[in-house]
């Protein structure tokens, strides 16, 4: 026995404390209760850290937002964990990839499930990444500062094409195999380098082993590194650019709450300048605060979002079965062979004239999406939906925007056999 | 918000719920425990009650190797009875499969011993069907995209509701049978026999070409067939075959339920590989292109004595009844031989047996690949026959000799209209009936139409009685009374002399102004082809075009040809010269016919 009074540390205390201590060694924070330790939390964890300790108040209106771009991102989430999971039992192997798809459906445990899942969800990306990125046009989102933050957005919905479509080739049955072929044979159109491109893609002139397994290593390993990449790069520009777009007056200072001499700053300023990084540092602590603390409000939003978006994949795959068609058979081309559908416009541009329906616009429509923020310059309208001030800017991109979804619609529904005119009905 | 919040995640809750339902308590499983159940009760034993009890649902598997590509055939996990015999008289998944004689199960003591155990052949192997599944729909193929449904069982939901029924019964199976048991005659697999024999008899072979069986090459090779086609398509393309492809030039044969289905089997059975062949003999096949004398029909030494009987003989046995009426066999499909020597002269039918199409360029008859002295001695029957029914009125000589083609109604739309291409002249359009002189539609009876199914009734109908059948479609069918035809100034030879400059011109003027029916070649295949009857003419049709002087093809080009699609070119502003270009251009593409092949010519 020690001579020296101590707190006794008997095994019974440990084990009393041992869940609290594993907690609170997690855990820095406890439950937010006040500002303090609201802005410790975002600030402390490892998961919220990526998120500034307020946030504006005009970036949690759902109506601006529509929370597209969470939802891409969580949805690129659910793809790699469900595309994680089929990795388990598929091989890409022209004898065997078509027997894993049917053991998938009949054998494997939530097989099925984990297919449509990655099915739906991949053409969910498609489609909302593209509406992200009309959002982002419609509200004047990509001008100065975020020019940048826009061009990495359009690699990345171009990547998230790519993606989609080399995960198509895939589960090798005619569906697949034709509409890479379709795919592949676009690309062959570019000029000079097409058919080099076309052959690099493939590892061969037609669809088959090589390009296979060049499709597997694309869409498991390179494009979701250099994806996962891109989205880091696109989440720390948003950061860097001082968070979402929104109009000029959101950080007006209004005048009846705020009378002369008073001070437009909460009484208790507990978070760092980082944590609110908006326009020059020297700035911070003299504009008015139209924030919010990001406990609870902004993770409860992107909470809401993710339950959205997770339970809106889950009952589709619950609903639907992804089609698995027959099995390859290299001498027996349905008519009309489709591409995958948002590949269907250009597809359907292609069938009026090649090089400018395969390449010609859709390259122009993409380089000048690359450019749009350097071409429009001007500062008015940002931060607001369809503003007046950008009706012609709006109204061109919204134009390409129809074009290519009336293009969409007409390739999928209105395309018979020989690529004739039909009606679906 | 948070109502929002918590619906939502209820739903994913809810909707993991069911996923795990599913995936935990599978229909195959409450099979097998059903089974298991079942089993217990049957059994005899205490030790066999126990190990019933012991047993867990699982999902069971069967791998062969034997046949082609491994196959992994779960079928087993439902169908967990199918060897068990106490399970005779209960119902489907929980039922024996059935022991038969013809599967060569035997019997020994009492107990049948299964010729083909299933842990050798699998199931799959027989019966088609998607073996890798454990959902009845995937399983047994029903749904469309799988190339293998259940033969004879399963009927996929977009097959044509008419024939869906008929493709049901063992019959079907035999076609998988066949893949091991090639030897012919086998006498389990009746059906695919039949169906063999009307291959032949239908005249199949005349068009198809099955590798080691015929060597026909108007149709597509049916070697594969099998393999690629589902048995709804292949009953569609033998019943109907325009149905499923609008273009098709198959006819539609006169053919019973139960031939088309011996058909179907048959070539469902064509895969193209067999299982009882080794590598080596798949190669020797590769090397030697198969055998297909020995299988396809046998040449016949010809005896000069008995040419005649010999061909009347060749006629039955070769199936041209399959097409052609001879006598009283009638195919329905091509024109009536019963007095073919009255028709056509020996060289005209010897010719036509060599190439059906140096007589008549559109033909739709296969070139067979009989010996020279087949065809001599088929002439030689043919050209034997020449008794003609005695007729007395017009109408009954026009129901004996012209409906067949020309239809009860006179609007070429007779039995086997559809298979002669120039379509039969429609004798309901006044238009064109009453804008030819008589003697010209005299002479195309008396003489025929060189270069068209229209024979030369010249033997059979003497000027009067033509004369009179003319009357007679002219008052039943024309209706409307002749006219006064009008003089028209037209020159009796082309004024403009041959030379290749005139053919130049007459060429682009083709090219701009013809090509869109007559087609860019002449070959009456112009884009616009498909929708005009009667179809726009076929100038390169040496026959017909040479049959035919001067003065008709400036009246027809000048003047159009009333009730066709033909219009007067003089109201376009063609003058006489670019005519005569025209007709240069057009006699110039047909290269004159070695002398006397035509008996228009005589």
């Amino acid at each position: 026995m020690s001579p020296k009074k101590q707190p006794r540390l008997s095994l019974w205390t440990t084990l009393v404390e041992l869940p609290r201590n594993v907690w609170s060694s997690i855990f820095r924070n406890p439950i937010p209760s006040n500002d303090l330790e609201r802005s410790a939390t975002s600030f402390t964890n490892f998961f919220l850290h990526i998120h500034p300790v307020k946030v504006h108040k005009n970036s949690l209106r759902p109506l601006f937002t529509l929370g597209l771009g969470l939802m891409s991102f969580f949805l690129f989430v659910i793809l790699v964990v469900t595309g994680i999971l089929l990795m388990f039992y598929y091989v890409p192997s022209t004898t065997q990839a078509y027997d894993r798809m049917l053991d998938l459906r009949g054998t494997v445990a939530f097989g099925m499930f984990l297919r449509n899942m990655h099915r739906w969800g991949a053409h969910g990306m498609v489609a909302v990444v593209f509406m992200h990125m009309c959002r982002v046009f419609f509200t004047g989102s990509y001008k100065k500062p975020r020019e940048f933050n826009w061009v990495l957005g359009v690699i990345l919905f171009l990547l998230t094409l790519f993606m989609s479509f080399t995960g198509y080739l895939l589960p090798w049955d005619q569906l697949a195999f034709w509409a890479i072929t379709v795919g592949t044979a676009i690309a062959g159109y570019a000029p000079l380098i097409g058919k080099d491109i076309q052959f690099l893609l493939m590892g061969g002139t037609s669809v088959g082993q090589e390009a296979l397994l060049r499709f597997y290593v694309l869409h498991v390993a390179v494009l979701p590194t250099v994806l996962t990449l891109f989205i880091a790069f696109h989440f720390w520009r948003i950061r860097k650019d001082g968070g979402l777009s929104r109009p000029a007056e959101a950080d007006a200072i209004p005048a009846l709450e705020f009378p002369e001499g008073s001070s437009v700053l909460e009484p208790h300023r507990t978070y760092g300048v980082q944590g609110l990084v908006r326009g020059p540092l020297h700035a911070a602590g003299k504009v008015p605060d139209n924030t919010v603390f990001s406990w609870p409000n902004l993770f409860r939003a992107e909470l809401f979002v993710f339950v959205v978006t997770l339970s809106a994949i889950l009952l589709l795959a619950l609903l639907f079965d992804a089609p698995l068609e027959e099995p390859v058979n290299v001498m027996l081309p349905p008519n009309p062979a489709k591409a995958p559908w948002y590949f269907l416009g250009l597809q359907e541009m292609v069938s009026y004239s090649a090089f400018w329906g395969g390449i010609g616009v859709p390259g122009l429509f993409v380089f000048l999406l690359f450019l749009t923020p350097y071409i429009d310059r001007g500062s008015a309208g940002v931060g607001r939906w369809f503003a007046r001030e950008r009706l012609l800017a709006n109204t061109i991109f919204l134009t390409f925007v129809i074009v290519n979804i009336v293009f969409v619609i007409i390739g999928t529904f209105f395309r018979g056999p020989n690529w004739a005119f039909v009606t679906p009905w | 918000m948070r109502l929002a919040l918590a619906i939502g995640t209820f739903l994913i809750l809810l909707i993991h719920g069911v996923v795990f339902y599913n995936q935990f308590f599978q229909k195959w499983e409450r099979n097998q425990i059903a089974y298991f159940g079942q089993a217990r009760s049957l059994a005899k034993t205490d030790a066999e009650r126990a190990a019933l009890a012991e047993r867990k649902p699982a999902i069971e598997q069967i791998v062969v190797s034997n046949f082609g590509e491994t196959r992994v055939d779960r079928c087993t996990t439902c169908h967990i009875a199918s060897d068990d015999p106490r399970f005779a008289a209960k119902a489907h998944p929980l039922k024996t499969h059935p022991y038969s004689l013809e599967l060569g199960d035997t019997q020994k003591n009492g107990k049948w011993e299964r010729r083909h155990k299933f842990a050798e052949f699998g199931c799959t192997v027989c019966h088609d069907g998607q073996g890798r599944g454990l959902e009845p729909k995937y399983s047994h193929g029903e749904d469309e995209y799988w190339p293998e449904p259940l033969l004879g069982y399963a009927t996929q939901e977009h097959w044509r509701k008419d024939f869906a029924p008929k493709l049901k019964g063992k019959a079907f199976l035999e076609a998988n049978c066949v893949q091991c048991h090639t030897e012919r005659g086998f006498k389990s697999t009746p059906t695919v026999e039949r169906g063999r024999q009307l291959f032949y008899a239908s005249n199949c072979y005349g068009c198809h070409r099955i590798q080691g069986i015929s060597e026909g090459t108007i149709g597509p090779d049916l070697t594969e067939v099998g393999r690629t086609w589902k048995v709804d398509y292949l009953w569609a393309r033998i019943a109907d075959p325009k149905s499923v492809l609008a273009t098709s030039i198959m006819p539609k044969f006169r053919l019973k339920d139960d031939e088309v289905k011996s058909l179907v089997v048959f070539l469902k059975s064509r895969k193209g590989r067999n299982f009882a062949e080794t590598e080596i003999d798949r190669f020797k096949v590769k090397l030697t292109g198969g055998e297909p004398s020995k299988a396809g029909p046998q040449p016949v030494e010809i005896k000069p004595g008995e040419m005649v009987q010999q061909g009347e003989k060749l006629v039955a046995d070769r199936a041209c009844a399959a097409c052609h009426k001879v006598g009283e066999k009638d195919g329905g499909v091509a024109p009536d031989l019963s007095f073919e020597g009255l028709l056509k002269g020996e060289d005209w039918l010897l010719e036509h047996f060599k190439n059906p199409r140096s007589t008549m360029p559109d033909s739709i008859m296969p070139a067979f690949r009989f010996t020279e002295a087949e065809f001599k001695a088929m002439t030689a029957y043919l050209s034997g026959l020449r008794t003609v029914p005695v007729l007395s009125t017009p109408d009954a000589t026009y129901k004996a000799f012209c409906l067949r083609c020309h239809g009860e109604k006179g609007d070429g739309q007779g039995p086997i209209g559809q298979h002669l291409d120039p379509f039969p002249r429609d004798l309901t359009k006044s238009g064109f009936m009453n804008s030819k002189p008589t003697e010209r539609l005299v002479a195309s009876i008396r003489s025929g139409v060189p270069g068209t199914s229209m024979p030369a009734w010249g033997k059979v109908l003497d000027e009067t009685r033509a004369k009179s059948l003319l009357d007679y479609i002219q008052e039943t069918f024309t209706k409307e009374p002749r006219r006064e035809l009008k003089a028209r100034d037209l020159p009796d030879r082309n004024p403009v002399p041959m030379s290749p400059e005139s053919m130049t011109r007459g060429q682009t003027t083709f090219v701009n102004r013809c090509a869109g029916c007559h087609g860019p070649k002449g070959d009456g295949k112009g884009v616009n082809a498909l929708d005009i009857l009667p179809r726009p003419r076929n100038l390169r049709n040496g026959a017909f075009v040479e049959s035919v002087n001067d003065r008709r093809l400036f009246d027809s080009i000048l003047y159009g040809v009333q009730g066709t699609a033909m219009p007067p070119w003089i109201d376009y502003g063609l003058s006489t010269n670019e005519v005569g270009d025209l007709v240069n251009f057009i006699r110039g593409i047909n290269p004159k016919p070695k002398g006397g092949q035509h008996a228009a010519a005589n």
